[in-house]
């Protein structure tokens, strides 16, 4: 049997899926405070103003954090519909029920200074042909989302790949 | 630390950070994500995993922590590459290493690579780039 095509899946353009809130101190402190971060540049004005940015600038590792869902599991009115990742449905419906993360690659543009607004916007970059690993058998699917602030400059950008498969029998 | 200071080959202080539930839930909260798995541990156990684990978000975010606390203030994260392997469970520790894979006078930019290991074996392996302007 020849393995299913997933290949329309690729592409579209979903979003823009919107933050519920600007980015601000507050959510940046509790990050730092959690991650044991004591960068200055994320609580200290001063400091990060020494270091060449005109306010406290968050964690670029948080650029997804701004536009989690959170926990009423809902996205902020404006938001678009859909997801990027809808084939992973279809193929556990398709016989590959299971699905781990596989990496994820992050680039920064710029940094998110307090006061900012993120967005973004999502695409299914890529599928892979049916490999089989360790795990089982399946497919390598990478998302690829956009991140923008409120001039809709690019903050930067996140590869998720996932690989939705087919457990091996042991 | 100023670009000029970072060698290339040059190694990173380790840094051990011990995982329990505290930092799981704090750091699943702290990203916004309310998934059951990285707080509640029946759920969790229900999805076959022993205990609540680690959160992708808050594995970068201690990436990132981890590099940043090395170079310090003046260099910009312009990139986290990570590939993700064994669970952080409740209980065990990470330890962070790292070393400077290039430096790149002109254009400031330097790539370290980062592991942090557990007693599973490697729970983040990756490449951080820093930019120095």
């Amino acid at each position: 049997m020849s393995a299913p095509d997933f290949a329309d899946y690729v592409g579209g353009d979903f979003g823009p899926f919107l933050a519920w809130d600007e980015v601000n101190a507050p959510m940046i402190r509790h990050w730092c405070e959690a991650m044991g971060d004591s960068n200055p540049i994320y609580t200290d004005a001063e400091a990060a103003r020494a270091a060449g940015y005109s306010d406290i600038v968050a964690p670029p590792t948080m650029m997804m954090a701004w536009t989690m869902n959170g926990y009423g599991g809902k996205r902020p009115p404006g938001s678009g519909e859909g997801n990027a990742l809808a084939v992973l449905s279809v193929m556990s419906e398709a016989g590959y029920p299971a699905v781990v993360a596989v990496n994820c690659e992050q680039e920064y543009e710029r940094y998110l200074e307090v006061g900012d607004r993120v967005y973004f916007r999502a695409t299914c970059e890529a599928i892979s042909e049916e490999k089989t690993t360790a795990l089982g058998t399946g497919f390598f699917v990478t998302e690829l989302s956009t991140f923008y602030n409120q001039r809709d400059e690019v903050v930067g950008r996140q590869r998720f790949r996932v690989l939705q498969y087919r457990p091996a029998e042991r | 630390m100023k670009l000029a200071d970072i060698e290339n080959g040059a190694t990173l202080p380790t840094l051990d950070i011990d995982i329990t539930a505290r930092l799981i839930v704090g750091g699943a909260i702290a990203s916004r994500d309310y998934q059951d798995v990285h707080h509640d541990k029946a759920a969790a156990q229900a999805l076959g995993s022993p205990d609540i684990f680690m959160n992708i978000l808050t594995t970068n975010g201690l990436v990132g922590r981890y590099v940043t606390d090395w170079a310090g203030p003046e260099a910009r994260l312009a990139g986290v590459n990570i590939r993700l392997g064994a669970p952080n469970f409740p209980g065990d520790r990470m330890t962070f290493s790292g070393k400077v894979n290039s430096v790149d006078a002109g254009s400031g930019e330097v790539e370290v690579a980062i592991s942090g290991r557990n007693q599973l074996g490697d729970h983040v392996t990756g490449t951080v780039i820093l930019k120095f302007c």
